[in-house]
């Protein structure tokens, strides 16, 4: 695959275009008040702008794009903190049925997600030590914390294979009954859910084991790839508008930026969004590398900026004073946007113990940019 | 002769006893639900808890014996502080007994005395603080809200904000202006306001934790009769440096510190063994600065007692009080991991379980998100610095 960093960066600007007129404040302020937690205007706009189709294949009408391409988009979802399911269904959900659906899955699903009219959401994680099982084509046990499974038309599940062992990812509709689904928000507005299958008739997706793994591993570090991507985009802004009170705020005579020791902070959280800006490009990158490459730089990207964007974050709060905790101004949200990214898709120790992992089976990584 | 120190030393741990078999013996178990889950209280729920504590004698027990209080020394204060919050008991809401109550048996007039004392005691009036401005947060010299003089009473114009229960208060002490031109602290006066007056408005403020702690005050003609003056016009400045010297002894922190790190223990004992060794290293650490936490802010109190402080002591056991708290909610909201970011404001609001993690987690994730506030109010970090840096250190 080539990276294109042309395309990306049109990519980038369209998307910061549509985002700038289409998804302010105030009119994400009113996204927050529905019922969904998203806006179904926004996420049909999406499909006519083309990022539904990124992860899918030309053959089939999509763009087949890069992971740099994916970044840029992510980056200004981050940067808007788009509440819609861009990451769990256009780039997760899409990314296992691009690398695992037999022509059938594909031919009956990927028209529906280009045109925006199914929402997939990927369950992965489990409350417990019993893991979800499937016997006879029917799934049974419990998911949390399904991002976006509140709203999914499809979900693929993660279970064991109850006739081979071993674990498999399977198809499952929420609406064919036997799953019980429990909504819930998240600390940022978006939504998920908790998930009971009885029983619930489940299709496999992807015949051979050892690919589903190698594929999973894939779209996992996409997924985190993207998330750091989110993360720069949430990260920019605060630095930024952080910048600006400094400059507006007067204390004491003058404006508080004038202070040395605020300025020096001003220059670390600048260099912290530099880094970040590095590591997801590397992230990006390595995405072509060889599994544990992959996985050292990926994971090692994550568990960095989940600490950076946790500093930056608490910064632009602090340097805020009352404000920066208040609903009314945007800081808070990119806060609360922030501390969620980093607990989704692998936690900061999760992807810190991977890192050292791999560096300990003699993977460096990060180096080849 | 017994040395007041260590005297004192007695006294605090009998308080510290007295306070344990209060919490097992009297205090209400609703009340101690909500409070450990981190629940939101209701007024009702504040001001039994008050008079809860009024009734042993403790809400005012530093107050002078002769307006009803014990006398307390400062480490009594502090320990008491320190006790209620290890037991995870309601914040000691401190606008009344230990803001303006003070300020009042200090300096009002014995009309104010007899009139204001028994009722902030009991908690019969509920009073709210009237300091910060849009434009006077850290500053208090730019303070813009203005009492002109007209007869027998005070018009009072402009907006406070940061007012935590406004909602719920009876009265406002409040920083105004009553001079114009003048060097800005000769200006400024402390005036007592009646929340029901015409021309008060209060809107709230909604903060990122989804609840309704603070509010913006809109004073707006408000005519305060003049014998709500406390002492005289312009000393206004002297009155709330009293009153922050008052607030020096925030015990409390230490108390949430340990109580905080306690749940991180046990959240951290329930984790998944991968994540043990390093939860276990992280959660040593914040034991470590608890500790130097704790020593320092008791030799501080001591230091006060005996009239040999450096002057940084208020500063030291706000900076790190406050730093280390953050510290260990964060913490915990990451070994809650993904329970630690499913949430939704309004389930604290209806006392339900949380989609995921234990009973607490929803409380937990609170706390979290509106002690990002505990290092901006009460004097900012920012500030504390600079009052060590030019009082202490001479910079």
């Amino acid at each position: 695959m080539n990276m294109d960093l042309e395309t990306a960066a049109m990519l980038r600007d369209s998307a910061a275009r549509y985002a700038a007129d289409n998804y302010g404040f105030l009119q994400r302020h009113a996204v927050l008040g529905e019922a969904t937690g998203y806006s179904a205007r926004a996420w049909r706009d999406y499909a006519d702008l083309g990022w539904l189709a990124l992860r899918l294949p030309e053959a089939h009408g999509g763009l087949d794009a890069d992971p740099l391409a994916v970044g840029a988009l992510m980056e200004v979802v981050g940067s808007r903190l788009l509440m819609e399911p861009v990451l769990a269904s256009a780039i997760v959900g899409t990314g296992l049925l691009v690398k695992l659906g037999s022509e059938a899955q594909q031919a009956a699903l990927f028209p529906g997600l280009a045109d925006g009219s199914l929402r997939l959401a990927f369950a992965d994680a489990e409350p417990g030590d019993s893991p979800c099982r499937v016997r006879g084509g029917r799934l049974s046990g419990r998911k949390i914390s399904v991002l976006h499974g509140d709203v999914a038309d499809h979900l693929i599940v993660s279970a064991l294979d109850g006739a081979h062992g071993g674990r498999r990812l399977y198809l499952v509709d929420p609406a064919a009954g036997e799953t019980e689904i429990t909504r819930y928000r998240l600390v940022d507005g978006r939504g998920a859910a908790n998930l009971h299958f009885a029983g619930a008739p489940a299709e496999l997706l992807g015949a051979d084991a050892a690919a589903v793994e190698a594929a999973l591993a894939e779209v996992l570090d996409e997924a985190a790839a993207a998330a750091c991507a989110e993360a720069l985009g949430a990260v920019r802004v605060l630095v930024a508008t952080t910048c600006d009170y400094l400059k507006i705020r007067k204390q004491f005579g003058r404006a508080i930026g004038t202070n040395q020791a605020l300025q020096h902070r001003a220059v670390d959280m600048f260099l912290l969004q530099e880094e970040v800006a590095a590591l997801t490009l590397a992230a990006q990158q390595a995405l072509c590398r060889p599994a544990a490459e992959r996985a050292r730089v990926v994971s090692g990207a994550k568990a960095y900026i989940c600490n950076a964007a946790r500093h930056v974050a608490n910064e632009a709060v602090q340097m805020h004073g009352g404000l920066g905790v208040t609903e009314e101004l945007d800081v808070s949200h990119y806060f609360r946007r922030l501390m969620v990214n980093a607990a989704l898709f692998g936690s900061r120790d999760e992807h810190f113990a991977r890192f050292v992992a791999a560096g300990r089976n003699g993977v460096a990584g990060g180096m080849h940019t | 002769m017994t040395d007041p120190i260590t005297e004192a030393r007695q006294r605090a741990e009998g308080l510290k006893a007295a306070i344990r078999s209060f919490y097992d013996g009297v205090m209400p178990a609703d009340l101690k639900r909500k409070s450990r889950l981190h629940q939101v209280l209701d007024k009702d729920d504040y001001v039994r808890w008050m008079r809860l504590l009024n009734d042993q004698g403790w809400a005012v027990g530093h107050w002078p014996k002769e307006y009803g209080g014990q006398a307390w020394s400062l480490l009594e204060r502090f320990a008491f502080e320190d006790q209620l919050a290890r037991l995870g008991c309601p914040w000691v809401i401190p606008f009344g007994v230990k803001y303006v109550g003070p300020v009042i048996y200090a300096f009002g007039s014995p009309e104010q005395k007899a009139r204001f004392l028994p009722r902030i005691a009991t908690t019969d009036d509920f009073w709210a603080q009237g300091y910060s401005e849009p434009g006077a947060g850290s500053d208090l010299a730019g303070l813009r809200t203005e009492a002109i003089r007209e007869g027998g009473h005070y018009v009072v114009n402009g907006q406070k904000v940061w007012t935590t229960y406004a909602q719920w208060a009876d009265w406002l002490f409040c920083l105004v202006k009553t001079a114009r031109g003048e060097q800005a602290q000769k200006s400024i006066s402390f005036l007592l306001i009646d929340m029901r007056s015409p021309g008060v408005t209060v809107k709230p403020i909604p903060t990122m934790d989804g609840y309704h702690h603070v509010n913006e005050v809109w004073l707006e003609n408000v005519r305060v009769p003049a014998e709500n003056l406390v002492g005289a016009e312009g000393e206004g400045w002297t009155y709330a440096k009293y009153l922050l010297k008052n607030e020096r002894t925030a015990g409390a922190i230490v108390g949430m510190a340990w109580h905080a790190l306690e749940r991180l223990k046990s959240l951290a004992a329930e984790a998944a063994p991968a994540s043990r060794d390093r939860l276990g290293t992280r959660i040593g650490e914040l034991e470590l600065r608890f500790m130097a936490l704790e020593v320092a802010s008791y030799q501080a109190v001591e230091s006060m007692m005996r009239g040999t402080e450096h002057g940084a002591e208020a500063s030291l056991i706000k900076l790190r009080g406050t730093e280390l708290y953050q510290h260990i909610a964060e913490a915990a909201v990451d070994t809650l991991g993904l329970a630690g970011v499913a949430w939704d404001a309004a389930a604290l609001h209806a006392a339900a379980p949380p989609p995921l993690g234990p009973e607490d987690a929803g409380g937990i994730i609170k706390d979290h998100l509106y002690n990002r506030a505990a290092t901006i109010f009460g004097g900012a970090s920012e500030i504390q610095r600079n009052i060590v840096a030019k009082g202490v250190l001479g910079l």
